[in-house]
């Protein structure tokens, strides 16, 4: 590992502010909700998105600017942590009421005119509120636990992100302060009920059903007040932040029963008295008042995520995406002599992802493979491509397989299929200490009459068969010797056969990656002193890398064009003075996530093409095994090359970052059609198969006599 | 395509190769490509510090051991996912030198199943030249120039003097960078005092090599190792991959060699992110090449991708099996004249000697029973069997035997100069007794084997006991009780006659039978 840079000094004229950045692309995948021209259900689908990316944010983020508090350590940007916690909040709050105004003024109204209803109790018949009084009786009551708090008492634990009930009942017999108890809604309720039989479109909230039966719980005791609120904790040592948008799985799996942390985030019902919160408060240890966030109910947006899912509202919905088969690749395709012959690049979703799982699949059933080796990132057990290894060593071969778990401890499911897979025989390794590995690459040792041959395949994002719709990511399926090589000697340096190797076209984080991305940004700054055209065109989710950022402010102002293509937190402030004038940043969020790590530089006309596992982030370069690998077929960097144009020209999701952090949306020129990237890669996709065929159906037949015309003629 | 080729024939398994060096456990994984080239496959090394603790302490500490069997049973995986059908696994200095070394190497053993082979010096030169001809192929440096091979290692250096390819003088030398670094550790003083110390030191020993070879003729110097490596990586030209051999200008290498001798290891690491265990043998390496390198006329260093492993490989895939040092022959012969000239031997005598001995080996093998390779190294004693004259007449044979026993000859490991030293030495007088301690010290395997090669050595000395090649050819003619030596000869043979009978007595001790001796007429 290369020494680290020692620290300098803090730099606002060239650093953004990183938590402003986050809340800044959050304030985007807001947009995308509040824009009336998205479809409505995709439009509630980016609420529950904002909703619970703030989740995260307070508990990672958050939580961690919290604890630097007391080290007071600036940061790049200049802030201080506690600046930096009094300019969150002020954004948090807004945004979190910028949200609820979307959903309260905007969503729900739509949502009703499509029949969709959240009801009161209180505007349900009589015989219906019998109903739910019976339900609640003999469904959730049994479920229910009361907890009363007071200052004899501990504090309960309550559980991360759940949803709670407080109650304010009228101080004890002798006793002069009113009391405080807590009911929990048990997560595993369904929150939202039909509010008749059937399969109509009209509900009620559980918590409401639970409120208006609160005196059963409490018998004998005068309610004062009840609403209710939920507690986001600290939960950063969990949670590293991943860089996908949508953190609901992450959340659910792991976080969930984590209690006993410092609460960072409080939110009530906006109709809660004041003073009922503020005892709350002080019982649940939330200092600062900035900390509690009144909501309009219901709280926990999330919830709405059911509705994505209801048959009869699917008109609501973008049309349906069919990621396209890859031209030349049919099912039957004997990959292996299609890689001997070229290489293949996947951009999904707009390509689909089965020949990755064929990949694995004919590599498990191919007698003549020797060995299988893969890291699997946040994999679920019934995936296509865990069953195929899983029968690939059943079959003999040598399969080894590097995991890395989300929920290291008490996720059965995990367990089960790990387990499997060792009982079939393959090596399973549970990560490697102190680092993620967070590379995505599957590699393949066959025995041919040639000799031993490899095929690997390198992506930039997980081997997930569903998120491979929902995110956009490229993968290399290729048989070149050098990348075959190093793929060898990466996994023998991850199972800890081998030390880290010096690669041939490979890089690999921690060890040599940042000072290789270094290297082709100077590089290229090196050319442009000389007076050559040079230019760096990078696609990723974030950038943060002080390292990186000041490097690429001195490859611009040295007059090297960059421009950068960063959906989410960008660090690096563009146009305040000339060091980092010349460099654009823009961010696309529009209905698939983009993923796709893409680095590009112009190295005086001899073009490169990189792809990666890696984010310009401390965390990818330092604290990951992440791989960077090199496109070098010509057809295959001109598809990565027209995909990174196509984010360049989009004009209908794309935002250009301002010099004061904000963003603007991009707009078409006069007179000139939108452009919309994700779109016009997915009629590009479609077409692809048409033009394969056209190609493949071209056959030149000589012909050996004469044609029938010209005899007859 | 030939019918056969077209069947569905594979290519052998692959093999594979382990070094355990001073710093590193290394591995290669490697297989024959139908058109017969060594393919690499894998390669794989793990940081064991086996040189820090022999170098120190003599021996191989407990944690040190433990380390170098986990990187050789990571390797054995990976060998088996290849389905390695063989492998050869070497040790080198740092286990050498270690005096529990039969015991790290019988862990490793029964912990793995591998078998690992201790090489001395010498075999690692030869290996290391077979690796250098297989990267530099018709390279002038070993075709038509002259030449000095420098492989720089932890534990000692191995010099080789090549003319037209062929080594005719090779030597190892305390240039070992991880045991000078150790030595260098120990003294006192500033940075820039200490590498004073250093270059003294070097400059010392260069001058040694200086007078067991004569390195201004040498206009090519091709160095190896991982420190040169490093060098050439930094100094090449920006882009230029690790082709089969890069190149520097000499004033570059020795000026870079000088600036990264003023640094320390801290600032090594910090200037040129490498890790602390290589930059720690980064000085005494460069300084020791460079030194070297100063005195000879060539004008560039030329560093190819070769090493240890490389030539175990060749050696290991070449037709019909391991390539010992047969194949070396020609090397060896010109390596051991290389040394007669150097001790002023009467050449036309010793390439005699040397034909009459080989032929009666040759005539012989029923009798004896001994492999090609005693024939090579009794050609070998035979070449050099007067060269202690050059102290003193009296007693040469005793001269020749110390001479021998502290000389290297490129392609023969200390235990072959053992063998032609002592075969050398009863070339007269005393037969072999047990008051010689030299003799004494072989097994008993190789004592019998010195007893037999020697016997024929005085035959052959005694047919050119006149120094005057007079014998045109010998035969060996079996007879009832005796061998008859038929001699095709011009001139009067009574000298060599008298000689044989007295000569003949470790013969006749040795082999049951008489010798007898018959000229024949030269056929008209």
């Amino acid at each position: 590992v290369s020494p680290r840079p020692k620290a300098r000094p803090a730099d606002p004229e060239l650093f953004l502010d990183r938590e402003r950045s986050w809340l800044a692309f959050n304030e985007r995948v807001l947009e995308e909700a509040a824009d009336p021209s998205t479809p409505l259900l995709e439009r509630v689908k980016f609420a529950t998105i904002v909703a619970s990316n703030l989740d995260e944010f307070f508990m990672v983020r958050v939580a961690a600017r919290k604890l630097a508090v007391r080290e007071g350590t600036p940061e790049p940007s200049g802030l201080t942590p506690a600046q930096q916690l009094a300019g969150i909040a002020e954004a948090a709050h807004a945004q979190t009421r910028s949200l609820y105004a979307t959903v309260h003024d905007a969503l729900l109204p739509a949502l009703a005119e499509r029949g969709v209803r959240f009801l009161a109790l209180g505007a349900l018949e009589e015989e219906r509120r019998a109903f739910f009084s019976r339900h609640f009786r003999e469904q959730i009551f049994p479920a229910l636990t009361p907890l009363a708090i007071d200052s004899s008492r501990p504090l309960p634990q309550l559980a991360n992100l759940s949803l709670n009930l407080a109650l304010l009942l009228a101080p004890a017999e002798g006793g002069e302060e009113p009391r405080l108890a807590v009911v929990q809604v048990p997560a595993r309720l369904p929150r939202l009920l039909r509010s008749a039989d059937g399969q109509g479109m009209e509900f009620v909230w559980v918590e409401d059903v639970i409120r208006a039966e609160l005196g059963s719980l409490f018998p004998g005791q005068q309610i004062l007040d009840s609403f209710g609120f939920r507690i986001a904790r600290d939960a950063s040592l969990e949670l590293d932040g991943d860089d996908s948008g949508d953190f609901r799985e992450t959340v659910e799996t792991e976080v969930r029963k984590r209690r006993g942390r410092p609460v960072v985030r409080l939110e009530v019902d906006a109709t809660a008295s004041p003073s009922s919160v503020r005892l709350l408060a002080e019982r649940l240890s939330v200092e600062q008042e900035e900390d509690v966030y009144p909501v309009p109910p219901p709280l926990d947006l999330r919830a709405l995520q059911f509705l994505l899912e209801l048959p009869a509202l699917q008109d609501l919905r973008d049309p349906p995406w069919r990621p396209v088969p890859f031209p030349g690749l049919p099912d039957s395709a004997d990959l292996f002599s299609v890689l001997e012959a070229r290489d293949v690049l996947l951009h999904h979703p707009y390509d689909a992802f089965d020949p990755v799982v064929h990949f694995v699949e004919q590599a498990a059933r191919d007698p003549d493979v020797l060995a299988i080796k893969q890291t699997l990132y946040r994999t679920s057990g019934d995936s296509r491509i865990v069953r195929a290894l899983a029968e690939a060593a059943e079959r003999g071969r040598q399969v080894t397989v590097l995991v890395e778990l989300t929920a290291r401890f008490d996720e059965e499911s995990n367990i089960r299929w790990t387990r499997r897979l060792e009982e079939a025989g393959a090596h399973v390794i549970y990560g490697v200490r102190g680092f993620k590995t967070h590379a995505k690459l599957c590699l393949v040792v066959r025995r041919t009459e040639h000799g031993i041959r490899r095929y690997v395949h390198l992506g930039t994002g997980n081997y997930n068969e569903r998120t491979a719709r929902l995110y956009t990511d490229m993968g290399l399926l290729t048989a070149d010797e050098d990348i075959g090589q190093d793929a060898s000697a990466f996994f023998n340096a991850l199972t800890g056969y081998a030390d880290p190797p010096q690669m041939k076209k490979l890089c690999m984080a921690p060890t040599q990656l940042r000072q290789r991305f270094l290297d082709l940004i100077r590089r290229e700054q090196r050319r442009a002193a000389a007076g050559e055209t040079a230019e760096i065109r990078a696609k990723m989710n974030s950038l943060v890398d002080e390292e990186i950022v000041r490097a690429l402010a001195e490859a611009s102002a040295a007059g090297v064009r960059i421009r950068l293509n960063v959906r989410g937190i960008c660090c690096l402030r563009p146009g305040t003075r000339k060091s980092a004038g010349r460099i654009e940043v823009v961010s696309v969020v529009d209905r698939f996530l983009e993923h796709a790590r893409i680095y590009h530089f112009r190295n005086g006309g001899e073009e490169e093409v990189y792809l990666s596992s890696a984010d310009w982030m401390p965390r990818n370069l330092d604290r990951r095994v992440e791989l960077l690998f090199p496109v070098e077929s010509p057809d295959c960097r001109r598809k990565v090359l027209r995909a990174l144009d196509a984010m360049f020209l989009d004009t209908s999701k794309a935002h250009v970052l301002q010099p004061d952090g904000g963003y603007r949306r991009r707009k078409p020129a006069h007179g000139e059609d939108p452009v919309r990237a994700q779109t016009l890669l997915c009629e590009e996709a479609a077409k692809e198969p048409d033009r394969a065929r056209a190609a493949a159906a071209l056959v030149l037949q000589p012909l050996t006599t004469p044609p029938e015309t010209a005899r007859r003629a | 395509m030939t019918a056969e080729a077209a069947a569905p024939t594979r290519t052998a398994s692959p093999v594979a190769v382990i070094d355990m060096g001073s710093s590193a456990i290394r591995l290669a994984v490697a297989e024959v490509a139908p058109d017969g080239s060594v393919r690499v496959l894998d390669r794989a090394s793990r940081s064991v510090f086996l040189g820090k603790d022999t170098f120190a302490t003599g021996r191989i500490s407990a944690p040190t051991m433990e380390a170098a069997v986990r990187a050789c049973e990571g390797f054995r995986r990976i060998m088996d996912e290849y389905k390695v059908s063989r492998c050869r696994a070497v040790a080198t200095a740092a286990v050498r030198e270690a005096a529990n070394r039969d015991v790290v190497l019988d862990r490793i053993r029964l912990r793995t199943g591998l078998a690992v082979e201790v090489i001395d010096g010498s075999e690692e030169t030869r290996l290391t030249y077979t690796a250098v001809r297989g990267a530099l192929g018709s390279h002038e440096a070993l075709t038509s120039g002259t030449t000095l091979l420098v492989e720089v290692g932890g534990g000692s250096a191995d010099v080789s003097f090549l003319r037209s390819g062929e080594p005719v003088f090779s030597g190892t030398y305390p240039l070992g960078a991880l045991r000078m670094r150790q030595t260098l550790a120990s003294w006192r003083g500033t940075h820039a005092r200490r590498v004073r110390l250093l270059r003294r030191h070097i400059h010392g020993v260069v001058q040694e090599v200086k007078r067991g070879m004569p390195l201004s003729e040498a206009t090519h110097f091709v160095a190896l190792g991982g420190d040169v490596r490093f060098a050439a990586g930094r100094l090449a030209e920006e882009g230029a991959g690790p082709g089969p051999a890069r190149s520097i200008p000499k004033e570059v290498f020795i000026r870079f060699s000088d600036e990264v001798a003023e640094r320390t290891d801290e600032q090594i690491v910090e200037a040129y992110g490498l890790p602390l265990v290589e930059a720690e043998t980064l000085v005494p390496a460069l300084l020791a090449v460079r030194e070297l390198l100063a005195e000879t006329a060539a004008e560039r260093v030329t560093v190819p991708e070769a090493s240890l492993r490389d030539g175990l490989l060749l050696e290991l895939v070449g037709a019909g099996g391991p390539r010992r040092a047969e194949d070396f022959t020609h090397q060896v012969l010109a390596s051991a004249g290389a040394l007669g000239e150097k001790y002023r031997y009467d050449a036309a005598h010793a390439r005699k000697v040397a034909d009459i001995a080989v032929r009666l080996f040759d005539g012989l093998v029923s009798e004896h029973g001994l492999p090609a390779r005693d024939r090579l190294l009794l050609e070998v004693a035979a070449l050099l069997h007067d060269i202690g004259v050059y102290i003193q007449h009296v007693g040469h044979h005793k001269h020749t035997h110390y001479i021998l026993s502290v000389s290297d000859v490129f392609g023969l490991t200390r235990e072959d100069m053992a063998v032609v030293a002592n075969v050398a030495r009863y070339h007269r007088r005393a037969l072999p007794q047990r008051a010689h301690l030299p003799y004494v010290s072989l097994d008993r395997e190789t004592r019998v084997r010195v007893n037999k090669l020697a016997a024929l050595l005085r035959i052959a000395n005694a047919l050119d006991a006149d120094h005057a090649q007079k014998l045109k050819d010998v035969r060996l003619v079996p007879e009832e009780d005796a061998w008859i030596l038929e001699i095709e000869g011009a001139g009067d043979l009574t000298m060599e006659r008298l000689a044989t009978a007295a000569r003949a007595d470790l013969f006749v001790e040795t082999f049951g039978k008489r010798i007898g001796f018959r000229e024949t007429e030269p056929e008209a």
